[in-house]
C-alpha cells in the first residue's frame, strides 16, 4: 500500500506538469485549429530565463519569476507575429511545420546564447519535502499540483465568466462570424498565444528544480503533453488535465509493475490506442485527421 | 499569397540554417591543407551530450596547443577539424563521413559514447585510418576493427574495480545494479554482474532505465524493496544521474553507492550536489592520481578556470599520443601510425599509463575516488596491466 501511495503521488506530480503544458496545446488548438509543437520550448526558455535572473544575476525569486513570465508574454506575441500570423490563411499543415521550425530555432538559439551546460534552479521552498506516514511528499510536486489546480480554475472562470473569455471562445468556434460581430479576431489570437506561452513558461519554471534546466527539457515534456492532449481530446481543457494526470499515473505504475525501460513506451501505446479507437479523446472532438 | 509564401520560405530557410548550418559555424577556421597535420574530431555540439562535448573540445585544444608549442608534428603545426554528432548515432555517422571525405585528415577522435562508436565502426573500417575514442564498452575493441584505439579503460576493468572495492573494502555483498539501457550501460552492467559473481556477491536487482528519464521513483522503490545493501551504477548522462541521486536520498535509501565515471563528472557534481556526498566512483581521471594527472589539471584550470574531468582528459591524452605516434612513425601513412600507436609503452597520460595491447586498449586500470562534501578525493589506483 505504501508503494502504491508513493507511486500515485509521483504519478500525479509528473502528470500535473504534462497537464500544464497540455493546456497550452489546447488553448492554441482552440483558437487557431493547429498544434503548436514549440509549446515545450516555451517551458525550456522560461526555465533558462529564471536561471539568468535568479541564479546568474541573483535577483529576488519573485522578481525573476515576474520577469521570466513577462519575457514569455513577449515571446508568445512574437511567436504569433512571426510563426502563425503570416500563414494564418493557409491550411493547418504549413503552420504546424512552421511551429516545428520555431521549436528548433528556439532550442538552438538558447544553446547559442547560453551554452550547453545543464543548470540547477533552486526550488521555491527550502524544504525538499516531508513524510506523511511512509510516503514522501516532494514540496515541488505539491506546488506543481497546487498551481495546476489554480490555473485550471482560473481558466474555467476566465472562459466562462468574462467578456474576453467569451470573445476568445467565439473566435475559436468561428472566426468569420466573430469578426462580423465586431470581435477583434487577430487580437484574440494574439492573446491566446501570449497566454499559452505564459502557461508553458510557468510549467517550465515549476518543473526545473525537479528535472534541471537543459536544452532538451522542453522536447521531453512536450512529447508527453502532446500525448496527454490526444488522450483527453484536443480542444478540451478538462480532457487535457485528465489526460495529463492519467499519463503520469500510467507511466509511473507501468514502470514500477511492468518495466522501467519501457516507461516511455506506455505513453505512446496509450496514444496509438486512442488514435486508433477513440481519436476524439476522452472528452474532445475528432482530431485524428489533423494529428 | 505571394507574401505568405515568401515569409514561409524564409522561415523554412531559417530553420534549415539553424539545424544544418550551425554545426559548421563552430568549426575552427582551418589553415590551408598541406601546411598542417590535420586530425578530425567527432563531438556533440548539440543534443544532450553538448555539455560533455564542450569539455572534450577543451581537453583536445589544450593538448593541441602543447603539441604545437613543442614543435608540432613532423615539423608542421597540428590542427583539429570538428563535426557535430548531435549526440545521436545517425549524427555521429554523418559527422564521421563528412570528416572521412577529407583526404588530408590523417587520424580522428571518435566519441566518448560507446553506442556512437558502434554506429561509426563500419565506416571507420572502410576509411582505414586510426580513430581514438573514449567509449568504454569492452566489445568495441573486440570487433576485429584494427583502426579503433581506446583512450579510456574499458568497463571490464571498471566492473572489476567496482566489485572489488564494494565487496572487499566496503564489505557489501547484496547489490543493486542500475544502468542505462544503451550499449555502454548494458555492457557495463553485464561486466559488473560477472565480476560480482566471481567476488562471491549476489545481485538482488538489475535495473535498466532509458536515457533522458524524468522520474526514477519506480527504480528507487525497487532498490528499497530488493533489500540491497550497496548500489553499483552505469549512468550515461549526468542529468539522469542527478535526478536519480536526488530521488534516491529523498526516498530514504542511504546504501553506499559505487558508480562508473559519470558519478564524479563536474556536471554531475553540480547538478546533484549533496545527494552525491559520500558516494564512490571509479574514475579514469583523478587529479591526485599521478604527476601527469596533476599537470593536466593545472593546465586545464589555468585555461578554463574549471576543474577537469574525464570528458576532457581522454581527448587531451588522445591528441598527445596521436602526435607522439605520428612523429614516431615519421610519416602520415595510416598503417605506420597504427603500428606506432600499438608500440606505445609507458606513456604517462592524464588518465594513466598507456600501454596499448593488440586490441587497441591503451589503459588497463581505474582510480577509486570518494565524494567528500563535493570534493573528489583520490583513494587508490587499481591497475591490471601485465607487460
Amino acid at each position: 500500500m505504501d508503494l502504491i501511495l508513493q507511486l500515485l503521488f509521483t504519478g500525479i506530480g509528473i502528470g500535473a506538469v504534462y497537464a500544464l503544458v497540455a493546456l497550452g496545446f489546447v488553448l492554441i488548438f482552440r483558437a487557431t485549429n493547429v498544434v503548436n509543437f514549440a509549446q515545450g520550448e516555451f517551458s525550456m526558455v522560461a526555465a533558462f530565463l529564471m536561471v539568468v535572473f535568479a541564479v546568474d544575476l541573483q535577483w529576488p525569486y519573485w522578481l525573476s519569476f515576474l520577469l521570466a513570465i513577462g519575457g514569455m508574454a513577449v515571446l508568445g506575441a512574437l511567436f504569433n507575429l512571426g510563426v502563425y500570423y503570416p500563414l494564418r490563411h493557409r491550411t493547418y499543415l504549413p503552420v504546424i511545420i512552421s511551429t516545428i521550425g520555431a521549436s528548433i530555432f528556439l532550442a538552438n538559439t538558447t544553446l547559442a546564447l547560453y551554452g550547453p551546460q545543464p543548470q540547477v534552479l533552486p526550488p521555491v521552498f527550502e524544504t525538499q519535502g516531508f513524510l506523511v506516514g511512509p510516503v514522501f511528499l516532494d514540496t515541488q510536486y505539491l506546488l506543481i499540483i497546487a498551481v495546476t489546480a489554480v490555473l485550471v480554475a482560473f481558466q474555467y472562470w476566465f472562459f466562462e465568466h468574462t467578456l474576453i473569455g467569451k470573445k476568445l471562445q467565439a473566435t475559436s468556434q468561428d472566426k468569420e462570424m466573430a469578426a462580423l460581430l465586431g470581435i477583434p479576431v487577430a487580437g484574440m489570437i494574439m492573446l491566446t498565444f501570449v497566454y499559452s506561452a505564459v502557461l508553458g513558461g510557468i510549467a517550465g519554471i515549476l518543473v526545473a528544480p525537479v528535472l534541471f534546466v537543459s536544452i532538451q527539457m522542453g522536447a521531453t515534456i512536450a512529447l508527453k503533453a502532446f500525448a496527454a492532449t490526444i488522450i483527453g481530446g484536443f480542444g478540451d481543457v478538462t480532457g487535457a488535465i485528465i489526460g495529463g494526470l492519467a499519463l503520469g499515473i500510467i507511466e509511473t505504475f507501468g514502470a514500477a509493475y511492468v518495466s522501467v525501460p519501457y516507461k516511455d513506451a506506455f505513453a505512446f501505446i496509450v496514444l496509438v490506442a486512442f488514435l486508433a479507437f477513440r481519436p476524439q479523446g476522452i472528452f474532445g472532438e475528432r482530431i485524428a485527421e489533423k494529428a | 499569397m505571394r507574401t505568405t509564401r515568401r515569409v514561409f520560405l524564409k522561415s523554412a530557410a531559417t530553420v534549415a540554417a539553424t539545424g544544418l548550418v550551425a554545426p559548421s559555424i563552430i568549426r575552427p577556421v582551418s589553415a590551408q591543407a598541406g601546411g598542417t597535420i590535420r586530425i578530425g574530431m567527432v563531438l556533440p555540439v548539440t543534443g544532450p551530450g553538448a555539455d560533455a562535448g564542450r569539455f572534450a573540445l577543451n581537453g583536445a585544444k589544450i593538448a593541441l596547443e602543447a603539441v604545437n608549442k613543442a614543435g608540432g608534428v613532423l615539423g608542421k603545426p597540428m590542427e583539429l577539424v570538428t563535426e557535430d554528432d548531435q549526440t545521436t548515432n545517425p549524427g555521429a555517422v554523418l559527422a564521421f563521413s563528412k570528416l572521412a571525405s577529407q583526404p588530408d585528415l590523417v587520424a580522428f577522435l571518435g566519441s566518448i559514447r560507446s553506442t556512437q562508436n558502434h554506429a561509426m565502426a563500419p565506416d571507420i573500417l572502410k576509411t582505414g585510418k586510426p580513430v581514438a575514442f573514449g567509449g568504454t564498452d569492452p566489445v568495441l575493441t573486440q570487433l576485429g576493427n584494427p583502426w579503433l584505439f581506446r583512450f579510456r579503460p574499458n568497463d571490464s576493468f571498471s566492473a572489476r574495480v567496482i566489485a572489488e572495492y564494494g565487496v572487499s573494502t566496503l564489505a557489501k555483498k547484496k547489490w543493486a545494479i542500475i544502468h542505462s539501457t544503451d550499449a555502454f550501460g548494458t555492457s557495463g552492467a553485464k561486466a559488473l554482474t560477472e565480476a560480482l559473481g566471481k567476488a562471491g556477491a549476489t545481485v538482488a536487482l538489475d535495473q535498466g532505465y532509458t536515457n533522458q528519464s524524468q522520474d526514477f521513483t519506480p527504480v528507487v522503490l525497487a532498490i528499497r524493496q530488493s533489500g540491497a545493501d550497496v548500489i553499483g551504477s552505469y549512468f550515461t548522462f549526468e542529468n539522469d544521474l542527478g535526478i536519480f541521486a536526488r530521488q534516491l536520498r529523498q526516498l530514504g535509501v542511504q546504501a553506499p553507492w559505487v558508480g562508473s565515471a559519470s558519478i564524479v563528472n563536474v556536471t554531475a557534481l553540480k547538478l546533484a550536489g549533496p545527494s552525491l556526498y559520500n558516494t564512490y566512483g571509479v574514475a579514469d581521471y583523478a587529479e591526485e592520481s599521478s604527476d601527469a594527472a596533476r599537470n593536466f589539471g593545472k593546465a586545464y584550470r589555468a585555461v578554463m578556470k574549471l576543474a577537469p574531468d574525464n570528458q576532457s582528459s581522454w581527448t587531451f591524452d588522445a591528441v598527445t599520443v596521436l602526435a607522439k605516434a605520428i612523429n614516431a612513425a615519421g610519416k602520415t601513412d595510416p598503417k605506420a601510425i597504427r603500428e606506432a600507436l600499438l608500440a606505445v609503452r609507458g606513456h604517462e597520460g592524464a588518465e594513466g599509463t598507456y600501454n596499448f595491447d593488440q586490441n587497441g586498449d591503451g589503459l588497463h586500470g581505474y582510480n577509486v575516488v570518494r565524494n567528500d562534501k563535493g570534493n573528489i578525493v583520490f583513494d587508490k589506483r587499481i591497475d591490471f596491466y601485465k607487460a
